[in-house]
């Protein structure tokens, strides 16, 4: 190298852009340290920044995000009240509250802290190791704000929804900007995941790794294989990262999907329970490691991931009513009736807030009062939970199983068989749902009266279904749309039939011509097979299409979704 | 909760690094006076108080390191945006005390695939060494060679002392203390950096001063 100074490109380019107008920019520091606080806010004065909201803990971030727009959040990692700032972040993202466009930097004192997450979504800008000094932190601001302003294009276009567009433009950086190169492959490759273009996704990973095996795009690559159901590439691939890089939690996460996929849920379970052991924060991996465990008839990690759920999630939108009635149906199981009972009472405040909490109250304690032989106030418990649901308060499946199979055991056929056949209707593929309503039937001693529910609930959904797909496949799309919206009003919360009857709709209109219900009718249905499907592979791709055929006919959508 | 001594010690360590922190950053905040008496004092205390951090950074890696290699997170990252980075660290310990210049040559790639906050913890530490023995000046240089980045911190000190060249040498600090830990620490990172077989490197030499490089694969 050339002893003597020399300025490059690069510099020369940055000294013509303006300047960051730091004067202009709002921040929020999160942060559960006074001292460290007022420390901050005097150091951010000095770069110039004075619009600074100061607050202690992450329900006060939320309340001032939902107030007004910040630039800019500067958050400690570690938050007095139960929330730490990742559960902040994903909470900030996942409702909205904080666009793609503000700054979010992590302050850190773990050298253990999650740098690699699973998806973009849910890492910060950047982070900062404690104890840092100012100029590192001015510095790592500034190159943020100059790398949102270089991906100003890709933004807009991702925030109106157009994904099209924003990956053209991550092309452009791509080809134009070597310093985001990088940067522009992840997100592109996040794009072309979200648009179901799984293949390219493989490729543009497969091209980063070509570069150098960076930790993420080795995760993206198994996610776009995952995609693809090329599920042993997957494994293969993710267990040798981890092989490398065993504190990469999000590699773990995705492991076990791969493993449920291939149907080998003990895997799938070994793979969160690494997870949980490398990092027990993230409600979402201890929910779903309670889940699996307690498909396994593994009731003590279950027992003990569903308890932690709700200690590490006891403030955050993570967590529904359903957490707590799975943590008491593991403990009913175990035979602990005290323990459920104790649940319960401890949570009692919370669960009488919203009828799908007084659900879980009412069908748990019917669960326990049922069991201890205290049969008047089974009846009155079960009584108010058959009032919640007239009303129309539902649970998850399995809780309605749950107020089914106690409603069996205190000889309320009428009501059980009712319940069983909705759960039913609304799961006629789930093996793992159907398997468990037939065992109530089996220890009910009521096996025959359970094969007809069971057979009459499934037979009229999948008979629809199946004929709905068939006129597809022969091309009448109309009579198809007509058979799969019979079945949803039939099975209104069943996702397959939703995915089913969307595409068989979007068809229709490709071939038919516009149909402005229909299509409203598509979206309603779709939204509800991703709230009972989240993550659905099919589900990016009915998007897209949707997305298609709305702006082929020149129809925008209302509204972010 | 159950504490046992590795949570104690983790805890002990998670409130050094707040108290540290807070103190550095209260020091940072203290207004110069154009005081002759004032402001050197205040300046050393700055000094001083990186000068712990950095330290106490290098004792955790060494204490992790003992049990397990340092594990880099690779990530690509501009190799300019580090440079200038540390040279706005290397004025502020400065001060006015040294000139800090840096040389980007012009075939330095604009993204490098490398762990930032270990490179920048080695990069900090050479420049501490060049902070206590350098006359005049200090200039941060990147570029490349034999196909790896490379990030120089040349100063104009009377350069190294031989016994620390030659302990570079046969690859073991023979009396790691002061700068001999330093260097211990940051040919740990250098060579936790491996790109296709190759692995990085920590060299030092003396060329009108102490050059200290790290070439990263």
């Amino acid at each position: 190298m050339a002893a003597s100074a020399s300025v490059s490109p690069g510099w020369a380019q940055a000294a013509e852009s303006t300047p960051i107008d730091y004067g202009a920019l709002r921040a929020l520091v999160v942060e559960d340290s006074s001292s460290m606080r007022n420390a901050l806010r005097l150091t951010l004065s000095n770069f110039g920044i004075t619009k600074v909201q100061l607050c202690s803990t992450a329900s006060e971030a939320i309340y001032h995000v939902k107030l007004r727009d910040y630039d800019f959040i500067l958050c400690d990692f570690n938050l007095g009240d139960g929330r730490d700032g990742q559960q902040l972040l994903e909470e900030l993202r996942h409702s909205g509250l904080i666009s793609i466009n503000t700054v979010f930097m992590m302050v850190t004192a773990e050298s253990y802290y999650e740098k690699v997450v699973a998806t973009a979504e849910l890492a910060p800008d950047d982070y900062m190791i404690k104890p840092f000094s100012p100029e590192v932190l001015r510095h790592r601001l500034e190159s943020i704000l100059l790398r949102k302003r270089a991906f100003r294009e890709v933004y807009q276009h991702f925030l109106d929804q157009n994904l099209e567009a924003a990956a053209a433009a991550c092309d452009a950086l791509i080809a134009r900007q070597p310093k985001y190169l990088v940067d522009a492959m992840r997100f592109k490759g996040e794009l072309l995941v979200a648009l179901g273009r799984f293949e390219e996704a493989e490729a543009l990973y497969q091209q980063v790794i070509a570069m150098r095996a960076i930790p993420w795009a080795r995760l993206g690559l198994a996610r776009a294989l995952h995609l693809q159901n090329k599920d042993d590439a997957a494994e293969i691939e993710l267990r040798d990262v981890l092989e490398q890089a065993p504190e990469m939690v999000g590699a773990y996460d995705l492991l076990s999907d791969v493993c449920l996929t291939k149907k080998d849920a003990v895997a799938a379970q070994e793979a969160l329970e690494r997870g949980v052991s490398v990092s027990a924060r993230t409600v979402r991996r201890l929910q779903k490691l309670g889940e699996i465990a307690h498909a396994n008839g593994d009731l003590e990690t279950a027992r003990i991931a569903c308890s932690q759920a709700l200690d590490k999630g006891r403030h955050s939108i993570f967590i529904t009513p359903n957490d707590f009635a799975n943590l008491c149906r593991v403990q009913v199981e175990q035979g602990d009736l005290d323990g459920a009972a104790e649940t319960l009472k401890k949570n009692k405040n919370l669960l009488v807030d919203s009828p799908e909490g007084q659900l879980v109250l009412a069908v748990t304690q019917g669960m326990v009062h049922t069991r201890n032989g205290n049969m008047t106030d089974a009846a009155k418990a079960l009584d108010e939970a058959m009032r919640l649901r007239a009303a129309g308060t539902r649970g998850d499946a399995k809780m309605m199983l749950d107020l089914a199979s106690t409603c069996m055991a205190t000889g309320r056929h009428g009501e059980a068989d009712g319940i069983v056949a909705e759960v039913a209707r609304n799961a006629h593929d789930s093996d793992a749902l159907l398997s468990k309503a037939r065992q109530i039937y089996e220890n009910a001693g009521r096996s025959d009266a359970g094969f007809d529910v069971l057979a009459q609930a499934t037979t009229g959904v999948r008979k629809l279904n199946n004929e709905g797909v068939v006129l597809a496949q022969r091309g009448d799309f109309k009579t198809a749309v007509e058979k799969l919206l019979v079945a949803c009003t039939e099975a209104p919360h069943n996702p397959r039939i939703m995915m089913n009857a969307v595409w068989v709709i979007l068809k229709y209109i490709d071939q038919a011509g516009m149909d402005e219900a229909m299509i409203e009718t598509a979206r309603h249905h779709l939204d509800e097979a991703e709230r009972q499907a989240p993550g659905h592979a099919r589900i990016a791709g009915l998007r897209l299409h949707l997305k298609d055929v709305e702006s082929r006919f020149g129809i925008t959508r209302k509204g972010a979704g | 909760m159950n504490f046992d001594g590795t949570d104690l010690y983790a805890a002990l360590i998670h409130e050094l690094k707040n108290e540290l922190g807070l103190l550095s950053m209260t020091l940072e905040n203290i207004p110069l006076q154009n005081e002759a008496v004032h402001d050197s004092a205040v300046n050393s205390a700055r000094l001083q108080c990186q000068g712990v951090a950095d330290r106490l950074q290098q004792a955790l890696l060494i204490y992790k390191s003992n049990s397990q290699p340092i594990h880099p997170s690779i990530d690509a990252w501009s190799p300019q945006d580090l440079v200038e980075e540390i040279r706005d660290r290397a004025l502020a310990l400065a001060r006015d005390r040294l000139q800090v210049e840096v040389a980007l040559a012009p075939d330095l790639p604009q993204i490098w695939f490398f762990d930032r906050d270990l490179v920048e913890m080695a990069l900090v530490n050479a420049i501490h060494n060049s902070l206590n023995h350098a006359r005049s000046r200090l200039r941060i240089e990147a570029g490349m060679q034999e196909g790896c980045l490379v990030l120089r911190v040349h100063d104009d000190s009377p350069g190294f002392p031989d016994k620390v060249l030659n302990a570079v040498v046969v690859d073991v600090p023979r009396h790691p203390r002061g700068t001999g830990l330093g260097l211990h620490f940051c040919r740990l990172i250098a060579q936790s950096h491996v790109n296709q077989g190759r692995r990085g490197e920590m060299r030092l030499r003396n060329d009108a001063g102490a050059v200290f490089s790290l070439l990263l694969p």
